[in-house]
């Protein structure tokens, strides 16, 4: 268990190098691809939230795109009213066009900064908390997850764009004014609003880790495996299935809510089918078992997109679906999976190498090491 | 009052009467054996009383509280703990995860959110000794040996501390040492623990057997030690047919 925990700290602490220091490094200080990467770390933390609940306890959650836009929305709706405040009656521009009268009351309270950032996070949590206890106390598993969590986020998705007059529609919320937090204005080019967005993605994973591994963790990877068989060790699965599934639509809308900063626009493509499928992708490729694989596969999917996206417009999504298929059968554990299975490979050369060297000089060394290959074999197997 | 009274305990599957009107005590600190031909409703008996099944009239009492229709995991909080034929331990999971999951006395989604496994516990690992899994306790569940895995479903009860064990034959596909291990963990718990185990290897009902109930057709056949059953003549034809 020791060793676990330390696992957890060392691949956290090398995440943390690699976003904070290799990154800004390697990809130079320059505003525009600052804002570029500080935009895959955004789809990073989503996809991190995913593998929360898919990874940790097996919830396949197709709909993780609408806690994500909700947060963007949240977000969106403090800085459009910023950039309002000239504007009759201080409505946003496209309420006018709408002749909508007044400032609707739900749009009221997001002249607050604070209430902002606390809605952007509960509100998706409370939602995911309504319908996660719809379909878990009703025992709904497996594949029906899927079906109704995809078919929310096509209503909410529905909502947003059939009222135009509250939501800006379809063209969603543009024109908004940088946020100003503690009298201080962020530029979303600038180095420092990099490094908010890397440690907002350390925060959470420290967060996310710390809740995978605990007791209730724990719970939630044995519900992974066979849920009745938890119930019968007295467990309320659904309340831990509840609990996963609103702690990752918290992330989830933590993780919109920087990403309108990034954007400067709030769009309804961030609650659109394919988005959120594509956040299905991105933990495949990284590897669903693992947070931070989860949110590398995130940020190396997207990179190639950008690369990959100017040479071939429409092949693109081509591409992503073979990428897909072919992490399915080759690598069904992501790169995280390929990361495990070269380190053991590694260790048991290792071994393997200091048992032939053991042999020459203590005769009583061999039959020791020839015990314990078993093991080692065993658990790179897993 | 027994710790365990079932009272006219009757499940329909659709016009088949798996368990049909059955009355049961079981004393506190008692192992009774459950025997009977196939499709007797040994295991069906066991389901309803931890709730896999819900019965379509009957009562099931346990430590004085009505648990007929209680779901699963509050008769679990009650102390019922269920072994089930094949063995189900969480695969994926390490021996000493598996035993930690099933220390489950406090339930409670918050409970457990701020707990952070630190070492095991001295009640753990008295446990993984009584089942002599200590030196495996990092090995996934997956990699055990048959009759190591229903000792760890065996210790996983222990953990979870219940205090009615239903056991569905801990001995299926053991060898024979293995079972013979398994026949002196039991022995060690009785009197500690309500036991009920359905079983069929007699060598191991004789071991560990005070007292047996024979079912026949969802409903108590006959009861007594193990020489009352072994002659009377009703279970006899019950076994072999008419």
């Amino acid at each position: 268990m020791t060793s676990t925990l330390r696992n957890d700290f060392l691949s956290i602490a090398a995440f943390a190098a690699l976003i904070v220091l290799a990154v800004p490094l390697f990809f130079g200080f320059d505003g525009y691809e600052l804002n570029t990467f500080a935009r895959y770390l955004c789809l990073g933390m989503v996809a991190m939230a995913l593998a929360l609940s898919w990874g940790t306890a097996g919830i396949l959650n197709l709909g993780q795109a609408a806690p994500f836009g909700l947060g963007a929305y949240i977000m969106a709706m403090h800085l459009k009213l910023m950039n309002s405040t000239s504007m009759p009656g201080g409505m946003p521009d496209f309420m006018g066009w709408m002749n909508i009268e007044t400032l609707p009351w739900f749009w009221q309270p997001f002249h607050s900064l604070g209430f902002t950032l606390l809605a952007g996070l509960l509100f998706p949590a409370a939602m995911a908390f309504a319908i996660g206890a719809f379909i878990f106390k009703g025992r709904v598993s497996g594949v029906f997850v899927a079906i109704i969590t995809l078919a929310v986020l096509v209503a909410i998705q529905l909502l947003f764009v059939e009222e135009q007059g509250y939501t800006g529609g379809q063209n969603g919320l543009t024109g908004l004014a940088l946020l100003t937090i503690f009298g201080v204005t962020i530029d979303n080019y600038s180095l420092n609003f990099y490094y908010l967005v890397a440690a907002s993605l350390l925060i959470v994973t420290v967060l996310a880790t710390m809740l995978s591994r605990s007791k209730a963790g724990l719970v939630l990877r044995a519900v992974r495996e066979d849920p009745n068989r938890a119930r019968f060790l007295g467990y309320d699965v659904s309340n831990y299935e509840i609990l996963v599934f609103s702690v990752s639509a918290a992330i989830a809308g933590f993780a919109g809510m920087l990403y309108t900063l990034v954007l400067q626009f709030a769009s309804p493509t961030y609650m659109s089918v394919s988005f959120s499928l594509s956040i299905v992708i991105w933990c495949a490729v990284g590897g669903r078992e693992s947070l931070i694989g989860a949110a590398i596969g995130a940020i190396v999917v997207n990179m190639l997109e950008g690369r990959l996206s100017d040479v071939f417009v429409e092949a693109w999504l081509m591409v992503l679906g073979v990428l897909f298929i072919a992490i399915v059968l080759f690598l069904p554990r992501g790169l995280y999976g390929l990361a495990v299975s070269v380190l053991d490979a590694m260790r048991s050369q290792d071994k393997a190498r200091h048992g032939t060297t053991a042999k020459t000089g203590e005769p009583t060394r061999p039959g020791e090491s020839a015990s314990t290959s078993p093991t080692a074999s065993l658990s790179a197997g897993e | 009052m027994a710790q365990l009274e079932i009272r006219d305990l009757t499940v329909d599957f659709g016009g088949f009467r798996a368990v049909d009107g059955l009355n049961l005590n079981v004393e506190k600190g008692e192992l009774l054996c459950l025997l009977g031909p196939n499709g007797a409703g040994k295991s069906t008996t066991l389901d309803l009383i931890c709730g896999k099944t819900q019965p379509t009239s009957g009562k099931v009492v346990f430590d004085g509280a009505t648990i007929t229709n209680l779901p699963e995991f509050k008769r679990a909080r009650h102390g019922v703990g269920r072994k089930f034929q094949i063995p189900s331990v969480f695969k994926r999971l390490t021996v000493r995860e598996n035993l930690e999951l099933a220390r489950s006395q406090r339930p409670g989604v918050w409970a457990n959110i701020t707990r952070i496994l630190a070492k095991p516990s001295e009640a753990l690992e008295k446990i993984m000794e009584t089942v002599g899994l200590t030196d495996q306790r990092h090995v996934l569940a997956e990699n055990l040996s048959h009759g190591q895995t229903q000792w760890l479903e065996i210790a996983m009860l222990l953990s979870q501390d219940c205090k009615l064990l239903l056991m569905d034959e801990p001995t299926a596909g053991m060898t024979a040492s293995e079972t013979q291990r398994t026949a002196a963990i039991l022995e060690k718990l009785h009197g500690e623990r309500t036991i009920v185990v359905v079983e069929h290897d007699m060598q191991f009902v004789r071991k560990v057997a005070r007292r047996i109930t024979v079912l026949h057709q969802g409903s108590v056949l006959a009861e007594g030690s193990i020489k009352d059953i072994e002659s009377n003549p009703e279970v006899r034809s019950a076994y072999l047919g008419h």
